[in-house]
């Protein structure tokens, strides 16, 4: 032990002489670690905020698609769509779903009092509020009578109050959605941006009828959404969903269900999958910068046993064992990496904090990206610093004297 | 003067180099006995087998054939890691080249040996690397680094280290050969003061001037012994340098 302290301090001594090199040789190691961490970080950080948005939704929501494809790059719709007959039949027949909106999505250009802009309009039922957890901050709102008659009324989110109306009171006031004008009934309560960066106020809101009739044309819904009447129910739900949509598009049993049912939970496990495969694809790639970094720590390390050849020799020709310049030669790239690693968990966790005052994306630094930083870079400086630490024992000393 | 045994005993040693088909015979069945205090000097032309015979007697390379014998250790039934011991606790080295660390001051340079000891002999190691440059006369240079140091003290610095393990020979591989005359001299005379205090010291050289500081002389030809002569009449610092005289006046 007292031995291997001795050898500890040769080594130490041997990257002190070379500080430069030394710092350049780590380097690579800094950034590979630096990225982990920050990827890694930025992979959680996504992963929160999904899910954070997704369980803003309420758990017991329910959402039912038109089933479809990806072929090709291309997303195909291969079920029936979903109309009218469907929505009446889930609205009159079910038990466990007490509210059920249809949802008709399109991008418009709404036109105001001060400006313009193109946003999205969602035609939706009077249910919509309540399934989707969006507050009616002023105003009313729609009624189940303006959705059957169809009314040209409409509710806004802030950035659009803020952009058509310089933020001033707007019940009441016009707004103009493709040529067609729509009175105001309500604004939405405003909830910010997803953590994607998506402005969640950027919308209107109207009953569906009306954006069929006036903007869509079609009788098709993108969309039906419902919400269980309880947590615990929301299985239920969906089987019934099944059921009763399986009944109105006429499926023998046989067949598959030409929709798709998802609830809130399944949406969230769906995006937790892809962001944490994004994290991992990510990760990948920031390993490879670890890996490159200690490809570097082993060139240099093979260049500093040819340049110290000499040094070599004569250190075995004082009496020093093969093990003892081995080893010396190992702590100098564990050492030299873990230094690396130890300044990259540095960077790494800079990286995230400047990350955050950026861009106000919070990066939250994951305990275990550190540990896996770490723990590669030394894994790197021990597998890449043992083929020179060899290639330095095994020297002739008769040789490696003589080296010019 | 008999010692229960000598330093070196070297029997019928040989050493052939392969290289491929090509046999070399560096050394042919070369007997040696060198006692407790002796001072030799080697010599021979390029190629004559001292550098080998150095190795072998250095512990860095081992005979094809024939037994030796270091300080009563048979030398030949020992592996790699006792080896490298015998060389850390039995022989001084010093090169030509010096092959002192770059960028290392002249104490930890000495200081070297000691670390790979592992007897556990040598417990204030700074001191007595100290002590060593102060025996080669460099006790004003303990922290001076090989650049900022003549080639003369950088080969005292070398010396020291050579000294520091309390070696039982010191081995000199044309320990002046990149040195200038004067200080060449000054090299060759240290030895001689630490042969009259009990190193015992072998040399390898090219010059004849410097080996008559010896007390004996061994010439090599082709791998063999071709003469083993006391000194008559020994140089000395003094008398060499005045040698030089008549050479600086010249110019």
């Amino acid at each position: 032990m007292k031995h291997f302290i001795k050898i500890l301090k040769v080594a130490f001594q041997a990257i002190n002489r070379n500080k430069m090199r030394s710092f350049l040789t780590i380097l690579g190691i800094i950034i590979g670690v630096g990225a982990v961490i920050m990827t890694i970080s930025a992979g959680e950080g996504a992963q929160q905020a999904v899910r954070n948005q997704i369980s803003g939704l309420g758990n017991n929501l329910l959402m039912v698609y038109v089933k479809s494809e990806h072929r090709a790059g291309v997303e195909v719709r291969m079920g029936k769509e979903l109309d009218k007959r469907d929505l009446e039949i889930l609205n009159k027949n079910s038990v466990w779903m007490p509210e059920v909106s249809p949802l008709v999505a399109m991008g418009v250009q709404a036109v105001g009092g001060t400006g313009y802009k193109t946003t999205t309009i969602y035609g939706t039922s009077h249910d919509y509020f309540n399934i989707m957890s969006r507050t009616i901050v002023m105003g009313e709102g729609f009624t189940e009578q303006d959705v059957s008659l169809a009314r040209k009324v409409c509710l806004i989110g802030e950035t659009i109050r803020n952009l058509l109306f310089g933020g001033e009171d707007v019940l009441g006031r016009q707004v103009t959605i493709n040529k067609v004008p729509f009175t105001i009934v309500g604004l939405l309560e405003e909830q910010g941006e997803t953590g994607m960066g998506m402005d969640q106020d950027d919308l209107i809101i109207a009953p569906y009828t009306t954006v069929q009739n006036r903007l869509y044309g079609s009788v098709n819904y993108n969309m039906i959404v419902a919400s269980a009447v309880s947590e615990e129910h929301v299985d239920d739900a969906k089987a019934e969903i099944i059921e009763l949509l399986r009944e109105s598009h006429h499926l023998l049993p046989e067949e598959e269900d030409d929709f798709e049912v998802r609830t809130q939970v399944e949406l969230q496990e769906i995006t937790s999958q892809v962001t944490g495969t994004l994290t991992i694809l990510l990760s990948a790639v920031a390993s490879i910068s670890l890996l490159v970094g200690g490809i570097g720590i082993m060139n240099i390390m093979l260049v500093s046993v040819t340049e110290r050849t000499r040094e070599i020799g004569t250190r075995l020709a004082v009496g020093a064992r093969e093990s003892d310049i081995l080893t010396q030669f190992l702590i100098e790239a564990v050492t030299l990496s873990a230094a690396g690693g130890i300044l990259g968990i540095a960077f790494g966790l800079l990286g995230n904090l400047l990350i955050y005052k950026a861009t106000n994306f919070f990066v939250p630094t994951v305990p275990y990206s550190i540990l896996i930083g770490f723990g590669f870079s030394a894994l790197v400086g021990v597998a890449f610093g043992y083929f020179p630490a060899r290639k330095a024992a095994r020297l002739n000393p008769i040789q490696a004297l003589r080296f010019e | 003067m008999t010692m229960p045994f000598p330093v070196i005993e070297v029997r019928k040693v040989s050493r052939v180099f392969r290289n491929g088909d090509i046999e070399v015979q560096a050394l042919k069945d070369v007997s040696l006995t060198i006692q407790k205090g002796e001072f030799v000097a080697v010599m021979g032309a390029s190629g004559s087998g001292k550098s080998t015979l150095l190795n072998i007697l250095g512990c860095l390379d081992m005979p094809t054939s024939g037994d030796y014998y270091l300080d009563g250790i048979h030398v030949n039934k020992l592996d790699k890691n006792e080896l490298a011991d015998i060389r850390n606790q039995k022989i001084g080295f010093i090169f030509q080249s010096y092959n002192l660390l770059a960028r290392t001051t002249a104490l930890e340079n000495v200081e070297l040996p000691l670390i790979y000891n592992r007897t556990g002999r040598f417990s204030s190691v700074r001191e007595i690397a100290r002590r060593a440059l102060e025996q080669v006369g460099l006790g004003d240079r303990l922290e001076h680094r090989p650049n900022e140091m003549s080639g003369g003290q950088q080969q005292r610095v070398a010396i020291a280290r050579a000294l520091v393990n309390d070696p039982a020979i010191i081995l000199s591989d044309e320990a002046t050969g990149n040195l200038d005359s004067k200080s060449s001299f000054e090299i060759a005379d240290l030895f001689v003061q630490l042969n009259d205090q009990g190193t015992t010291i072998l040399m390898i050289t090219h010059e004849p001037d410097i080996a008559r500081f010896a007390k004996r002389v061994i010439t090599f030809r082709d791998g063999q012994m071709l003469s083993d002569e006391p000194v008559s009449e020994r140089n000395s610092k003094a008398e060499a340098l005045r040698t030089l005289l008549p050479l600086t006046s010249k110019k």
